[in-house]
């Protein structure tokens, strides 16, 4: 009876995304097409007819996937290096603080660190809306979940396995390479992989400080501006009374959904696999 | 001291007349402000083994970390070989392939038997072929004839007493001069307890071995020196026959005839 309860309960969060995820393909396939996906945005105009403009969402779909690629390029490495300190030198009172810490970043909304973000990088550096100061925002975002997700990858090793490295002399150095690293790729990988779902969702921290609306095809250099998927579905949906303008934007929300739920699930089948060693 | 008949087995693990190897002298340690180690000494003849008893929380394994500096916060002075550990050359990771220390719970690395048997070796050691190396380990672990057709095969299909064994060799591969064991057959069947006490005793003929062990049936077996601990004190050391034989402290009687130690 207790089963039947729970389960009729759960039953939303089971029913909801999925229905959520139909209704956008539903929506998305008047306007859903090969030409689409690999096809340029070149002749500048996204509100006339998609194919025969020669409208793609691929400049958008290398932007989005530039942007997360860089933010993984520098979270990684600093997330990295914060779940080492946290194992290996920090004191107890240190590790706690240092999960509040992360705990704290990850609930700051992203638009405040947009805006931090237009301030600092745009504004004070000169960078100018631009790939990096877009990435360097990204990676920001993501730094908690990254951090978090290498740090418990780490405490998941078999503290005996660490002993008996120390005890073979072994040195800090050679402990990580040797042990802990081969131990923990396949955690780290899947926080990784939910990291770049994670900033392929994100719009607001990247709306301020990365993207336009068109124009673009493929950056000049990483200081340059970019089109991503997430905004694209931004400016498009404030297009209401374009009916092509809406089918583009739902086509370019399915083509995200299905990006995000990619990492999503490769992450999901890699923690299996993990879990199964 | 006190001089017995022996049999050869036991002229071999006579620590009597050895002299030590390593020295432990005054030897404290607190953790979270509790002290686990009150002013620990005694000694390790250059060959035999030495049995560490005690209850659970007497220092035991506190004592072997502070050995191999997995404990840094003791005070007092650890001698190995006349050289303080604190001023070890080469430092605390040269100090520990000096020091084998093999753990209660084996723990295997996910290799193949033959990979864990060399995982401690450096890099350069490691690329050159180590057959013998293994197969000699292995065999004074006691654990050759039964993988020596399976060398390559994942370490971790072991059976527990097997992985035990192969830690032993594992460290033996780096030729340490100390053996250091923390109650190393506790979760073994009888055979593989048998087996390891032989290799102990085979080992000891060429260097000190200190066995923490709550067994004392094996300690009695082990022979050589008996180091009795209770909340973190030395409470009575001496030889195999005059500890279970004659002990002289109230204590040591107790907890030989009820396992139990009340020494506050």
């Amino acid at each position: 009876m207790m089963k039947l309860f729970l389960g009729v309960l759960a039953l939303p969060a089971l029913l909801l995304p999925l229905a959520c995820f139909l209704y956008i393909i539903v929506q998305a396939l008047p306007a859903l097409n090969w030409e689409l996906i690999v096809g340029s945005n070149t002749a500048g105009n996204v509100f006339a007819d998609a194919a025969s403009a020669g409208h793609g969402l691929w400049s958008q779909i290398s932007g989005s996937l530039l942007m997360m690629f860089l933010a993984c390029l520098l979270a990684a490495p600093i997330a990295l290096s914060i779940a080492l300190f946290h194992a290996l030198w920090a004191s107890p009172r240190q590790q706690r603080v240092l999960m509040i810490l992360l705990q704290v970043l990850q609930g700051i909304p992203p638009i405040v660190y947009g805006l931090c973000g237009l301030i600092l990088l745009v504004h004070l550096l000169h960078w100018g809306i631009s790939l990096a100061a877009g990435g360097v925002i990204l990676s920001v975002v993501i730094l908690p979940l990254l951090s978090s997700n290498a740090i418990h990858a780490l405490q998941r090793i078999p503290i005996e396995q660490t002993e008996a490295a120390k005890a073979l002399g072994l040195s800090s150095g050679m402990i990580i390479t040797r042990v802990w690293l081969p131990a923990a790729w396949s955690g780290m990988l899947t926080g990784l992989l939910l990291a770049m779902a994670r900033a392929l969702s994100e719009t607001a921290p990247i709306l301020f400080t990365a993207t336009v609306f068109s124009g673009i095809t493929w950056p000049d250099s990483i200081f340059s501006p970019v089109t991503s998927l997430q905004t694209h579905i931004f400016y498009l949906a404030q297009e209401g009374s374009n009916q092509h303008a809406v089918d583009m934007a739902w086509a370019s929300a399915a083509v995200l959904l299905t990006l995000v739920i990619f990492f999503s699930l490769s992450a999901r089948f890699l923690r299996r696999y993990e879990e199964s060693v | 001291m006190s001089v017995h008949i022996h049999t050869i087995k036991e002229q071999v693990f006579d620590t009597v007349s050895e002299p030590a190897y390593v020295n432990i002298e005054s030897v404290s340690l607190s953790l979270s402000e509790k002290i686990i180690l009150k002013d620990v000494s005694f000694s390790l003849p250059a060959t035999g083994i030495s049995s560490l008893i005690g209850p659970s929380g007497a220092g035991k394994s506190s004592l072997l970390r502070c050995l191999t500096s997995l404990y840094d916060n003791w005070q007092g002075t650890i001698l190995v070989a006349g050289t303080n550990t604190r001023a070890w050359l080469g430092g605390e990771d040269d100090l520990r392939r000096h020091i084998g220390l093999i753990s209660q719970k084996p723990a295997v690395f996910p290799a193949s038997i033959y990979d864990n048997v060399i995982f401690g070796l450096s890099r350069k050691e490691r690329k050159q072929d180590q057959s013998s190396r293994v197969e000699q380990c292995l065999k004074q672990a006691a654990l050759w004839d039964e993988v020596k057709e399976r060398l390559h095969s994942p370490a971790n299909t072991l059976s527990v007493g097997q992985q035990q064994r192969l830690c032993l060799a594992r460290a033996l591969a780096l030729e340490p001069k100390v053996l250091l064991l923390d109650e190393p057959t506790a979760s073994l069947d009888p055979r593989s307890k048998q087996l390891i006490e032989a290799s102990l005793h085979d080992l000891a003929k060429n260097m000190p071995v200190l066995c923490v062990t709550h067994d004392l049936e094996q300690a009695q077996r082990l022979q050589g020196q008996v180091i009795f601990m209770c909340d973190g004190k030395i409470i009575e050391t001496a030889s195999a026959n005059d500890f279970f034989q004659h002990p002289e402290r109230l204590e040591t009687r107790e907890f030989l005839r009820w396992s139990v130690c009340d020494c506050d």
